[in-house]
């Protein structure tokens, strides 16, 4: 989360809990009344009990925007792979919320079984922050055990996860439990203001379209590599750098855009082209994603989408999406909203980073007893960069139908543990099969 | 496919002949354009600068697109490449060779001298796009009408010289044509003529993908060094995978594509950013050009055309263009031409070739002392290639203005001679400078 977005982040949550307050209190007795959904929280209290899988930097923080998001909410379980980040994570949270952090020696947890151990607690939410292509699996298992999720996105980094992460949503349907995912610009304010627009038909038609995740940085989450690592831990420590672990930054950070551009046309593309590579960013200690793609996704009617990202230091940024319809054009970043043509709209308001509402969201669907699913949703938008992604790694176009129904593709490694795991070579187009 | 061209041509040749015929009375009366052919004569003498597969394959449309059209002169660098060609052209056009031995130059000033005589009334440009600026200049200055291959450039101090020299065409009345062929083939014309009447609306969006083959095979006999060249010889021989000499593929090849988008919009981008690498095609064999980019372009009115480009072998083939306006949308490939929208249309008309009917054009246009000037259209559309280019090597959004009139780059090497010259390095986004 970036400087700015933190400062926003705060204001929104100074904000949410003083409205959320007062909403919560008048909801609880209703609830209280409500039939029992799964999961609901301990009788005679309205304690929101969660669990955080995946202490990195982004679960710390989701922990601190859940804490913070509503009232009687507490952090009960904590699990990851490595001892230092559930020690830092569990310091960061509890200095922010001495009150709130309940988690102890007993319900910490390390290792690659660790999240069924914190599904398994007297809980109601878990917060899915674990690199994705852990995600399919403990959203599965939080799903079967009654969990309540806020999961990050994405939610897959292939098509086998995809599929995996569908059935649970519909599991997730049938249990009545809420599923909040964390496209959070889908809460900020601008965003919902232009897509109002939009669907009321303000830009006419929409006949084109552009997603742009331009970084002009390349060091994300980057760590080097420590002699005692194994291939796994230093892999998995530096998740964003391997496809199988973080779907490529195309999946992995582009993803935001793509999910505006699928909001605004209310579909999934039905098909793409891709082109990418790894230009700059090439040292082996940069694992095996690329620095570039782009990628041209074919909506239904025609519509036709550009998406271009990069993760190029010393590159021109731009992180934003355009809607081009017949009457007029959108413009949307995570600052500020607006519409060119012959509705012309700018959205004045004030801009929330949306990284508290999502969990305010999820706690009051929780505590109504309306459940929210979100998973199908994100599950497309996932689906939609990994089709990207494996049109540039392969150089050929493909099918939405056929990558859903029919690919193969699965990058789960062998076994989880931690040994050797040889990184799989940079993909090459025109000879890296397509599965 | 070459079967059918060779119909074509002939068909277009009686056609032509008779149109030609009737128009000569008509030149020999108008007063004097700059070059005319020798008095009492409607011969056109042809001069050959760069005797490649190109320059005998334009020698041989010019000569058969009109009667009275001769091959008089050759220049090339290498004295094989000219024999060869020379043989081959004097097999199949055994009447319209009248090249002697004191008419074939070879070396660095070949076309000078070829321009130096006094018997050439046009010439046919068809060296590498590195040299076409400076064989454009020294053309005009004496006084030849100028056919040229595209790209016409490589750099922006390139087409800054283009775009003078082109002012120079229009003040000694000589005529330019640029083989850019897609300008007159039929269905574009008429698909051309539409999206300019307003049948698709305002544009607001457009793509342009071109994919095909990596071109691993091109010039096979040249890819291993053979001992006795120096840096200059081989690259001059591998030209096509250097920068310097053909601009990269997006330059070299892909100008067709763009030259068809700027048509449509009758108008050259403002800005562009752009993506590229080489992910695939890395032998040093190959040069230093990259093997995909991405651009996107954004033109006057805010409308964004994305160009999408590789050269990979084994990835799904594409060359298309589809231009998208408020009523509807326009498909275009090298066969077809199609509107969906509030005026559809498809075109099922002729489709004579317009390889012959660029010169055939240009030769009725010096009979008729018509003007004829591409010179400025085909630097613009060689700029955008260029930019894009630009924008992809060194990872920055760039402004028209700015590289029409502020870039310093110029690819030229320190000397014309055969030598040492190390080839320049890949560029890498974010390193490689903008200049």
């Amino acid at each position: 989360m970036g400087l700015i977005m933190k400062v926003k982040a705060n204001i929104e949550r100074r904000e949410l809990s003083r409205r959320d307050f007062i909403k919560t209190s008048a909801a609880v007795s209703l609830a209280a009344l409500g039939p029992g959904t799964s999961g609901i929280f301990a009788a005679g209290s309205d304690k929101i009990r969660i669990g955080l899988i995946g202490c990195g930097s982004r679960g710390t923080d989701a922990a601190i925007n859940c804490l913070e998001a509503a009232e009687g909410v507490e952090l009960v379980a904590m699990a990851d792979l490595f001892q230092d980040k559930l020690d830092s994570s569990l310091d960061k949270i509890k200095k922010k919320f001495p009150d709130k952090v309940k988690v102890t020696s007993e319900t910490s947890f390390l290792g690659f079984d660790a999240y069924k151990k914190v599904i398994a607690q007297d809980l109601n939410i878990v917060l899915l922050t674990t690199p994705p292509g852990f995600r399919p699996a403990q959203f599965k298992a939080a799903v079967e055990g009654g969990r309540h999720v806020f999961m990050e996105k994405p939610g897959a980094v292939d098509p086998v996860g995809v599929r995996s992460l569908l059935a649970s949503s519909e599991q997730a349907e049938k249990k009545g439990l809420s599923i909040v995912a964390g496209t959070q610009q889908r809460r900020q304010h601008q965003y919902q203001e232009v897509m109002k627009r939009v669907f009321d038909g303000q830009i006419g038609k929409i006949v084109g379209g552009q997603a742009y995740w331009h970084w002009g940085s390349s060091k994300w989450h980057w760590e080097q590599r420590k002699p005692d690592w194994s291939d796994m831990e230093w892999q998995i420590r530096c998740w964003p750098y391997f496809t199988w672990l973080s779907g490529d930054h195309i999946v992995e950070q582009h993803l935001h855009n793509m999910d505006i551009i699928n909001w605004a046309i209310g579909t999934h593309p039905v098909q793409c082209l891709g082109v990418g590579g790894r230009q700059a960013r090439t040292d082996p200690e940069f694992g095996n994603i690329y620095d570039h793609f782009a990628v041209e996704y074919e909506y239904p009617g025609g519509i036709r989408v550009l998406s271009m990202c990069s993760q190029i230091e010393g590159s021109t940024s731009q992180v934003a999406e355009r809607v081009v319809g017949t009457k007029g054009v959108t413009y949307t970043t995570r600052a500020l909203g607006y519409i060119e043509g012959q509705k012309p709209y700018k959205y004045q308001g004030e801009t929330i980073s949306g990284f508290v509402k999502e969990h305010a969201d999820l706690i009051q669907s929780i505590r109504e007893g309306k459940p929210i699913n979100e998973s199908r949703q994100v599950a497309e938008s996932t689906m939609t960069l990994i089709i990207g992604r494996m049109s540039a790694y392969t150089g050929r176009a493909l099918k939405w139908d056929w990558a859903m129904n029919a690919s193969k593709l699965d990058l789960t490694p062998p076994k989880y543990e931690f040994g050797d795991l040889p990184v799989r070579p940079v993909a090459i187009p025109g000879n890296t099969k397509l599965i | 496919m070459k079967e059918k061209l060779i119909q074509k041509s002939r068909k277009f040749t009686r056609r032509d002949f008779i149109r030609t015929s009737s128009a000569v009375g008509a030149a020999a009366l108008l007063s004097g354009t700059g070059r005319l052919f020798a008095a009492g004569s409607d011969k056109i003498r042809v001069g050959l600068i760069g005797c490649g597969g190109r320059g005998r394959y334009d020698t041989t449309n010019c000569l058969n697109s009109a009667q009275n059209v001769e091959l008089v002169a050759m220049g090339d660098i290498f004295k094989e490449r000219l024999e060869d060609c020379r043989t081959t052209l004097e097999k199949k056009l055994p009447d319209k060779i009248k090249v002697t031995d004191d008419m074939c130059f070879t070396g660095w000033d070949a076309y000078k001298k070829v321009l130096a005589c006094d018997d050439v009334d046009m010439v046919i440009l068809t060296e590498p796009p590195y040299f076409r600026p400076e064989h454009l200049r020294a053309a005009l200055e004496a006084g030849k009408h100028v056919f040229m291959e595209k790209p016409v450039a490589v750099d922006p101090v390139g087409v800054r010289s283009v775009i003078e020299s082109s002012k120079l065409a229009d003040k000694k009345n000589l005529t330019i044509v640029a083989g850019t062929q897609s300008r007159r083939m039929a269905h574009l014309v008429e698909s051309m003529k539409r999206i300019h009447n307003g049948d698709i609306g305002e544009i607001v969006a457009g793509q342009c993908v071109r994919i095909g083959g990596g071109m691993l095979t091109w010039r096979e006999s040249t890819r291993v060094r053979q001992p006795g060249w120096s840096d200059t010889e081989w690259q001059l021989r591998r030209w096509l995978f250097l920068t310097w000499l053909s601009g990269d593929f997006i330059v070299e090849q892909h100008i067709h594509n763009l030259d068809v988008v700027n048509w449509a919009l009758d108008a050259h981008p403002v800005q562009c950013f752009g993506l590229g690498g080489r992910q695939v095609r890395t032998g040093p064999e190959y040069g230093n050009i990259y093997d995909h980019f991405t651009v996107e372009y954004e033109y006057p009115n805010g409308a964004r055309i994305e160009y999408m480009g590789s050269q990979i072998d084994g990835c799904s083939g594409r060359s298309d263009e589809r231009i998208v306006g408020t009523k509807g949308s326009a498909y275009i490939d090298s066969g077809n031409f199609t509107i969906e929208g509030q005026k559809p249309f498809k075109y099922d008309g002729p489709s004579p070739s317009p390889v012959i009917k660029q010169h055939a054009d240009q030769i009725a246009a010096i009979r008729q002392g018509k003007y004829l000037n591409e010179g400025k259209r085909i630097a613009e559309s060689t700029m955008i290639c260029i930019m894009g280019r630009m924008s992809a090597y060194t990872g920055r959004a760039l402004k028209w203005d700015w590289a029409m009139n502020a870039s310093k780059l110029d690819l030229s090497p320190a000397k014309h001679e055969f030598g040492d010259l190390p080839m320049r390095p890949v560029a890498i986004p974010g390193k490689t400078q903008l200049i």
